[in-house]
């Protein structure tokens, strides 16, 4: 998650100013630049770049893992395109994205500005919205199946006693097992970008809010036009993040349902793995993950572009 | 490493290039290393042999057979490597396609051996397989590819019907004998009693789709590569009505708390379970830690009403040798002997059901202490038909998907069964068979 946000190292300049030594070797500063980039950018090259240039060729290919690849052309993604699973991963994929993104954003701003105040235990609560976060994410599931078990579990209990006759099968039903996952992606990942919001939000120069309150602004009028447009470069980031976390969803849905009942929260990145890893089709696995690719980079640009229309405005 | 020197003279930059291929060179040497497992021949003339087999501290089989084998062959020491059950099959495809040399592996799956066995991965032992000391060996011929076997059984589960004789005793029924499904589901209600935390359920069907699916599948003679699936209703009407009465745990509660049928059997939370063979040596072993004390018997599976005899499902487990072993000798010595007669007693007194059949063996395991030794347990332990839980073809992967997914949307009443059964047959045909 983090690589995806490195920006490429500025490179040293080609002709420093300096000594006259170093005029004459102009390649010098290069080479002093390469040297300093060369151990990250072999371990990416090795671990990230060449099996990611791989698979897009893989794509093209039919391959077992085991074999010689054979070329296929554009076959697999001929298949792709008739494929009800294919397409039910995708609609999975986009809920799961239209659910995660905004309740995530929202709750991590709220919290962001609950716990910016000066409160007693401020700090506490910072650290225990952080927790979810850094805990062991197969626990998280496990624990958050079983307040969604559907006939013993404490959700269905507490809406029982607020006297919701029916309460929702959650994980056993096919309605109700995606917005179980999402409450609990939600729940794990707030923390996280609570504290990037929390950071955002203390580059805020107290003055403009002071000035605000002066001119009769009441705490609305000031987190709309103050606090909001200050942190856009925050939610701008936040925003890409949780897009590109969402599209590549697996562990969390892996570990709750399996992609169950039926296959109702198979996400893209499982069938990815399933087709893959389980079923030996290098291939079309590799397919479907340049569609998820494609489809991540397309969000992402644009999501680039209507940030700078913003900012240019 | 110490790439940042910064060297003005020109020759630094090519003598820099040199020690990191050196360093390069270094890491590689011990990775090269890693790479062949194989086992290395001292001096002496003793041979060591490498066997790879699955979560080796729990399932207990593979050590004892790696004692006995060693006893009874002095020049050989048997190397295990230890590989988690759940990753199992991925790293031996990997293991195999990397030209690891590890002498001998144990198939898991029959899948997976077909698939080995069609690469050429692992040599042929069929002269072992035609020469069984005078016993049965349960399985073999799922291993038959064209008349030729490469690899041979030495374990073989299948499916029975484990219950609770408490229950039995306080409720006044006889023992679970012969008994068709529907018999069965009626013995499973009277045996329900309690609530909440106390409930004891008439049974236990664990979420797996063969718990319906192979049941029916190996009692009708349906084929569940066949894309016609009208032979599963019964099976699934029996199941979601006990389920509905509230008499087996329902599916969905059993799935979302990662429900555990050792605990369900050992806790006595169900009165009746059909669950393999394997779990009886996880029976035993919870009794001897005295984690439980369950009184409890084996019956054969249930049958279909008008049913001849009784037939079961159930799947073989073998060992291969590695075709780039470098003691391919000592390895097929070790393949032979697991399935042989001294194998078999060797795996059968941790409580493992071998491949090999035979009466004396069948009376060693239930002399095991913590076993019981009713007649009936006796006799659920020779079915008369094992049918494999699924076939072995190149779609069994592609149609279990479907299946297990359509099964999960009957159990937890998403869809009728009709429904569900008539999308099994769409998928399965447009999907897989097309």
């Amino acid at each position: 998650m983090i690589h995806a946000t490195t920006r490429p190292a500025p490179v040293a300049p080609h002709d420093p100013p300096g000594p006259a030594a170093a005029r004459r070797r102009p390649w010098r500063g290069t080479v002093v630049g390469w040297s300093f980039i060369l151990p990250n950018f072999i371990g990416f090259a090795v671990f990230t770049l060449v099996p990611v240039l791989a698979a897009f060729a893989l794509a093209f290919m039919d391959w077992d893992s085991y074999g010689t690849p054979e070329w296929v052309g554009l076959s697999n993604f001929r298949r792709l395109l008739g494929d009800q699973t294919v397409r039910v991963a995708l609609l999975n994929t986009l809920y799961y994205a239209a659910g995660h993104i905004p309740l995530t954003l929202v709750a991590a701003l709220a919290m962001a500005l609950a716990l910016n105040s000066k409160v007693r235990g401020a700090r506490f609560f910072r650290t225990v919205a952080f927790l979810p976060y850094i805990t062991s994410l197969v626990a998280v599931a496990v624990v958050w199946n079983m307040l969604f078990n559907p006939d013993a579990g404490p959700v269905n209990q507490l809406l029982q006693a607020l006297g919701v006759a029916e309460p929702p099968r959650w994980v056993a039903s096919t309605t109700w097992a995606m917005p179980a996952v999402i409450v609990t992606s939600v729940w794990r990942d707030m923390g996280y970008y609570m504290v990037l919001y929390l950071a955002g939000l203390q580059t805020i120069p107290v003055e403009y809010h002071e000035a605000a309150k002066v001119d009769g602004a009441n705490a609305w009028h000031r987190f709309w036009s103050i606090t909001l447009p200050c942190l856009r470069p925050t939610t701008f980031f936040v925003l890409v993040m949780l897009t590109i976390q969402s599209f590549k969803v697996l562990d969390l849905i892996v570990v709750m349902t399996k992609g169950g009942p039926g296959r109702s929260t198979l996400v893209l990145s499982q069938l990815v793995y399933r087709e893959g890893i389980v079923e030996g089709h290098f291939g079309y696995s590799s397919a479907i993950a340049l569609v998820l690719f494609a489809i991540v980079l397309t969000v992402t640009v644009v999501q680039f572009r209507f940030n700078e229309r913003r900012r240019v405005r | 490493m110490s790439t940042a020197t910064t060297s003005a003279r020109p020759g630094g930059a090519r003598r820099r290039l040199a020690g990191w291929l050196a360093a390069v060179a270094a890491l590689a040497l011990p990775l090269a290393a890693c790479g062949s497992g194989g086992g290395q021949e001292s001096g002496d003339g003793k041979v060591t042999l490498t066997v790879a087999g699955w979560s080796l501290a729990k399932n207990t089989e593979f050590g004892a057979l790696f004692d006995a084998f060693q006893k009874a062959n002095p020049g050989i020491t048997v190397k295990p490597l230890d590989i988690p059950a759940d990753d199992y099959s991925e790293k031996v495809t990997t293991m195999l396609a990397g030209g690891d040399r590890t002498d001998v592996m144990a198939m898991k799956t029959l899948t997976d051996y077909a698939r080995h066995a069609s690469r050429g991965q692992l040599l042929e032992v069929t002269d072992l397989a035609k020469a069984p000391d005078g016993a049965k060996l349960a399985g073999l011929p799922a291993y038959d590819l064209q008349g030729k076997y490469y690899a041979l059984p030495f374990r073989h589960d299948f499916w029975l019907l484990y219950y609770n004789k408490k229950y039995f005793k306080e409720a006044g029924l006889p023992q679970p004998e012969a008994l068709t499904w529907d018999q069965y589901a009626s013995l499973a209600r009277r045996l329900t009693k309690g609530d909440g935390a106390k409930k004891v359920y008439g049974a236990y069907h664990h979420t797996w789709r063969s718990v319906v699916q192979a049941i029916a599948a190996a009692q009708t003679g349906g084929d569940q590569l066949g894309g016609d699936y009208g032979f599963f209703a019964d099976q699934y009407k029996m199941a979601l009505a006990l389920q509905k009465e509230g008499v087996v745990l329902d599916f969905g509660t059993a799935t979302s708390q990662h429900s555990d049928y050792r605990t369900m059997f050992e806790t006595g939370a169900a009165a009746m379970m059909p669950m393999g063979t394997w779990y009886a040596a996880g029976v035993i072993q919870a009794k001897k830690k005295g984690a439980t004390d369950v009184d409890w018997g084996l019956a054969p599976l249930p049958q279909r009403p008008g049913a001849t005899g009784v037939t079961t499902f159930g799947a073989p487990t073998a060992f291969a040798v590695n075709s780039r072993s470098e003691h391919a000798d000592a390895a097929r010595k070790f393949v032979a002997f697991a399935a042989s007669r001294a194998g078999a007693q060797a795996i059968v007194k941790v409580g493992v059901v071998p491949a090999l059949q035979a009466p004396e063996i069948t009376d060693a395991y239930f002399s095991l202490d913590g076993m019981p030794s009713d007649a009936l347990s006796k006799k659920a332990f020779a079915p008369d038909k094992v049918v494999l839980e699924m076939p072995v073809s190149d779609k069994s992967s592609d149609v279990d998907t479907i299946l297990n997914e359509e099964h999960q949307l009957i159990m937890v009443g998403e869809k009728s069964v009709d429904d569900g059964l008539r999308a099994m047959n769409d998928r399965v045909k447009t999907e897989v068979l097309n």
